[in-house]
């Protein structure tokens, strides 16, 4: 392979890395291969082929309507995020103002707080401030923990922006708002996209807040996952997992086509 | 030209007059203030929630389950000195150092290869790590009860009898073990891509000179390579313990009643008990954990930094 790594230094290396990439995929690959086992239980090895649990869940209303709330969760998370976060980065990368390395933290600092309390901390806010509505109270929750995402890869975006072609564009009459939409936006707009796909992966995948602020009405995908799991026996609930699986596996390619993906994730 | 000219504009000043056309058009407001929105949600919804719980944590709950007076430690104390309680702080300490460690020593060779492969195998290997972050934790955790199902029919024992290695199917899944596991596979892209990050900014120099004045390989790697990429094993590990201490889904859906973690003490004090104040203070003492190690974690860097400029 590489001088670098010879001998026996060499072999110990490539087996623990081999190993450790059957270890990420084997419980995902067996999921995928129980969902289309054409037994009621879920045994391994797995038996024959079948799509009818697919066509099982496809069918399940608390799943499709799980399905329905998870997505319009996500993209109002997306906007919202967004709508508050790329401000937010500019205000970081642009302004030169006191405290701004204490702001920054404060920003970030859901990021390393644990979600889970973060969750029941505003679930007594939401509480006693009397909001009944899940659905705007999962926004709200969704909105604190995925932001800092969106600040951070618009911030990371925003370093990159060669403001001379800003201060061009001005020099030649264009107003802020022009010279925004034009000049800069173009440059950052792949940072943004990917901070919007990150909040919305984060949001549809989300369980920590997520489960202090739903109720039996409005349960997103995890919850009814979770559900599930104790519930029922039969190979449907692979196939829901496989299909969040697959969902996944397009934001990862996406992320993968807008900004690389090691960049994405360790901004 | 925005906060310089910013300032200009607020106080009046003259502003060039390669600028004063485009001046006219521009609100003379500091681009600081575009933070404002974030800062006010977040303080919002974020900063008074965790203080309001840290407030709850050393109150009273009276029997209509109003919070308020008198202040009181003694949701701590039940914390450290209830037997039942004080082995879920110990469970969670437990479970998070063994995966940070586990994490560690699995991730530096994985970070490695990774680094110093043919970038064909450098995609390769970083699109499997990453992967499966972007997976549902509950799908994840859903696929290892699967892999360790107790009996003959869980896919780990069905290998291990099917090689001969054990006669009879051995028990993982609900044991502390599980919980383990579960979270390393959960957690590992988090030491992982630190690692990588800072072994990839090492000079390779140094290490091809280490090796020409005779070293061998495992001398290379203690001497150079892994004193070098201690800021990402710092990074990695703070992340991999902080996440492990606070999680939720991998112990309820592995660990069952033998890896209660405070996570899952916290959920069934607020769900089950209704005992809001001493759910709180579970949380701050989780959130006490954490910030402790993300301290311990930025004085190391911090430090590091400051010899370095020595």
């Amino acid at each position: 392979m590489d001088e670098r790594f010879s001998g026996f230094g060499a072999i110990i290396l490539y087996t623990i890395t081999a190993g450790m990439m059957l270890f990420i995929l084997a419980p995902l690959l067996l999921v995928m291969a129980v969902s289309v086992s054409d037994s009621y239980f879920v045994t391994f090895p797995p038996q024959g082929f079948t799509l009818k649990w697919y066509a099982k869940v496809l069918q399940d209303r608390d799943f499709l309507e799980a399905m329905r709330l998870s997505i319009l969760l996500a993209l109002g998370t997306t906007a919202g995020s967004l709508l508050f976060g790329v401000p937010a980065a500019f205000a970081l990368v642009r302004g030169r103002f006191f405290g701004l390395a204490a702001i920054k933290g404060f920003l970030l600092s859901p990021l390393i707080f644990p979600a889970l309390v973060t969750g029941l901390a505003l679930l007594q806010v939401l509480t006693k401030l009397g909001s009944q509505d899940a659905r705007l109270n999962l926004l709200i929750g969704h909105v604190v923990v995925t932001s800092p995402y969106v600040i951070r890869t618009v911030v990371t975006s925003l370093q990159l922006v060669d403001e001379n072609l800003e201060d061009a564009a001005r020099t030649l009459g264009a107003n802020r708002l022009t010279t925004f939409w034009r000049v800069t936006l173009p440059q950052i707009a792949s940072g943004v996209a990917a901070g919007g796909l990150f909040a919305f992966m984060v949001s549809f995948d989300n369980y920590p807040v997520t489960m202090w602020l739903a109720n039996s009405e409005y349960s997103p995908v995890p919850l009814v996952l979770m559900r599930q799991l104790v519930n029922v026996f039969d190979p449907s609930v692979p196939a829901m997992s496989t299909i969040i699986i697959l969902m996944a596996m397009v934001g990862v390619l996406l992320l993968e086509k807008l900004v690389g993906l090691r960049r994405a994730l360790a901004a | 030209m925005t906060t310089s000219d910013d300032a200009v504009a607020v106080l009046g000043v003259q502003a060039p007059p390669a600028t004063r056309r485009a001046s006219r058009w521009r609100l003379a407001l500091p681009v600081g203030l575009l933070a404002v929105p974030m800062l006010a949600f977040l303080t919002y919804f974020f900063f008074y929630p965790a203080l309001g719980l840290l407030l709850s944590s050393i109150q009273t709950q009276d029997s209509r389950g109003i919070i308020g007076r008198p202040f009181t430690l003694a949701h701590y104390a039940r914390l450290v000195n209830v037997e039942l309680y004080a082995r879920v702080l110990w469970t969670t300490l437990r479970i998070s150092i063994v995966t940070s460690v586990l994490a560690t020593v699995l991730a530096y060779p994985v970070a490695l290869v990774m680094v110093k492969s043919r970038p064909m195998v450098t995609r390769i290997i970083t699109l499997i790590v990453i992967a499966p972050l972007i997976v549902s934790v509950v799908v994840r955790g859903y696929g290892w009860q699967l892999v360790l199902q107790n009996g003959p029919k869980g896919m780990l024992n069905w290998i291990l009898m099917t090689l001969h290695i054990v006669d009879a199917p051995i028990s993982v899944l609900y044991t502390e073990a599980a919980v383990v596991i579960g979270s390393l596979h959960v957690f590992y892209p988090m030491m992982v891509l630190p690692l990588a990050s800072a072994l990839g900014k090492i000079d390779p120099n140094l290490e091809d000179a280490a090796r020409m004045l005779g070293a061998p390989w495992w001398k290379v790697f203690l001497r150079v390579t892994l004193p070098l990429s201690m800021p990402g094993f710092v990074a990695g590990f703070t992340l991999v313990f902080s996440l492990t201490a606070g999680s939720f889904v991998i112990p309820a859906i592995l660990g069952g009643a033998s890896a209660v973690m405070l996570g899952n003490l916290i959920e069934q004090q607020i769900f089950v008990v209704y005992d809001w104040p001493f759910g709180a203070a579970i949380a701050v003492v989780l959130v006490g954990l954490v910030l402790a190690v993300n301290g311990v974690s930025m004085w190391l860097l911090e430090g590091r930094r400051l010899r370095r400029a020595e």
